[in-house]
């Protein structure tokens, strides 16, 4: 892809210098730099950015529940995870959002979101850990900010092959955000779920809580009625329950040497009620 | 109150949720793998599900047996309200929210369903809310400290387990 961009840029300057072409120099050159974005070269600044645009969509469809301690409480609990691991510095910031949906949302960066339909059916701390560090480790992995640029690369083949096609910055980012929002809809590969489960009772485990957190939350996952509208999208964009359980099982002996941490089930409840 | 409270917490969808085990398993006396077997339960046997200590579940049998088996070996039946209700903690949650900020009437116009999500307009303004709570590496340790988290080495697994 970077050649293609070299190509394109070649071409430009190599154009007359018409008035006409000045302003398709710089259409070149941005579809050139749509290119390289697209093609894995955005930097942790850029990811960010991206991860705030999405993080800020998210919040139009569903505000933050406006109570500060339950914020706070939430943000330290994951914060203190994404210490343990290899992306220590990214601004994380973890939310729960006023959404009777049961889902649970990473935006590249660093942006983590649990609704209040999820939370409230969570028992303790460890089980609320166990699925922010299904989150976290997405953000690890890049899963959403791969997919993104993959979808982005798709459609900016296009941009770049159709240059009377006005392309501006503004349009860029939009599409971006679009590819963005669009993966919240359809979801992730299977693969990157289950991989999302693995690093997730690790990370777990790494912060000291009882690891079968986020089983036990597949667990109450399988419990409740696949027809509740509430878990619409989240079974459409997730493999289901019983598959992710499956899959756990294999970790059995890693979960197990880390079952017998804190659950903290009376500072959840309580961070929760608001007492 | 306090009972009420107890109550919302704990709903008797948890205390007894109907679940099958998916492999031929010892029912045990206690969690743990070398207590004393108290029946044994063939592949898909129906049990109630009691209470969850680590890795392992106590339930009860429909014979009447009580015990423990290994977590994972149990899948729930969906048995669960199929409307979108609020019950258990969200009712607290409700209750918490409608205690400090008043009430947020417009419920179902705003959330995350499909259409709403495909509709939604960026909020810049809760975007800084949400950064404005972050919480620093050193708060978090603290907190992490009284809970009595101990953080630990643990490598990530190979793919595939």
């Amino acid at each position: 892809m970077r050649h293609a961009a070299t190509l394109l840029a070649a071409l430009a300057l190599a154009a007359p210098a018409q008035a006409q072409f000045n302003i398709n120099l710089n259409r070149l050159l941005d579809a050139g730099k749509n290119v390289r974005q697209a093609a894995g070269e955005i930097d942790e600044k850029e990811e960010i950015e991206l991860g705030g645009d999405v993080a800020a969509r998210l919040l139009g469809a569903a505000p933050l529940v406006p109570n500060a301690a339950l914020q706070t409480y939430v943000n330290r609990v994951g914060r203190w995870l994404a210490s343990q691991t290899e992306r220590p510095n990214l601004p994380w910031q973890f939310g729960v959002l006023d959404a009777p949906q049961v889902n649970a949302f990473a935006t590249p960066g660093g942006h983590i979101f649990v609704t209040r339909g999820l939370l409230a059916r969570m028992k303790n701390e460890a089980e609320l850990a166990g699925v922010l560090a299904h989150e976290i480790a997405h953000v690890l992995k890049k899963h959403h900010l791969k997919a993104i640029q993959k979808n982005a690369q798709l459609e900016l083949a296009g941009t770049a092959l159709s240059l009377s096609r006005r392309t501006e910055d503004a349009d860029k980012r939009a599409k971006l955000l679009a590819a963005g929002s669009e993966l919240y809809l359809r979801g992730l590969d299977k693969s990157d779920e289950l991989e999302a489960d693995r690093l997730g009772v690790v990370i777990a485990a790494r912060g000291g809580y009882d690891a079968y957190g986020l089983p036990a939350v597949l667990q109450t996952l399988q419990a409740m009625n696949p027809e509740d509208s509430g878990l619409a999208l989240m079974f459409k964009t997730h493999p289901a329950p019983a598959e992710r359980l499956d899959a756990l099982e294999r970790l059995q002996p890693v979960l197990d040497a880390h079952a017998a941490q804190p659950q903290l089930a009376e500072r959840f409840v309580g961070a929760v009620s608001g007492r | 109150m306090k009972a009420v409270l107890l109550a919302l917490l704990f709903p008797p969808l948890a205390l007894a949720a109907p679940a099958t085990v998916i492999r031929a398993v010892d029912l045990k006396q206690a969690p743990a793998s070398d207590a004393a077997t108290v029946a044994a339960l063939a592949e898909q046997s129906g049990v109630e599900v009691l209470e969850r200590k680590g890795g392992w579940t106590r339930v009860r049998t429909a014979a009447g047996a009580e015990g423990w088996l290994r977590m994972l070996a149990l899948r729930y039946a969906a048995t669960g309200d199929a409307k979108q209700g609020d019950s258990g903690i969200v009712q607290l949650l409700n209750v918490a929210r409608t205690g400090t900020s008043g009430t947020q009437v417009a419920t179902g116009v705003r959330g995350l369903d499909p259409e709403q999500l495909r509709n939604a307009k960026p909020n810049a303004a809760e975007l800084k809310r949400l950064q404005d709570y972050r919480a620093s590496p050193d708060a978090a340790a603290a907190f992490a400290e009284r809970g009595r988290l101990q953080p630990k080495q643990v490598a990530y697994p190979k793919e595939g387990g």
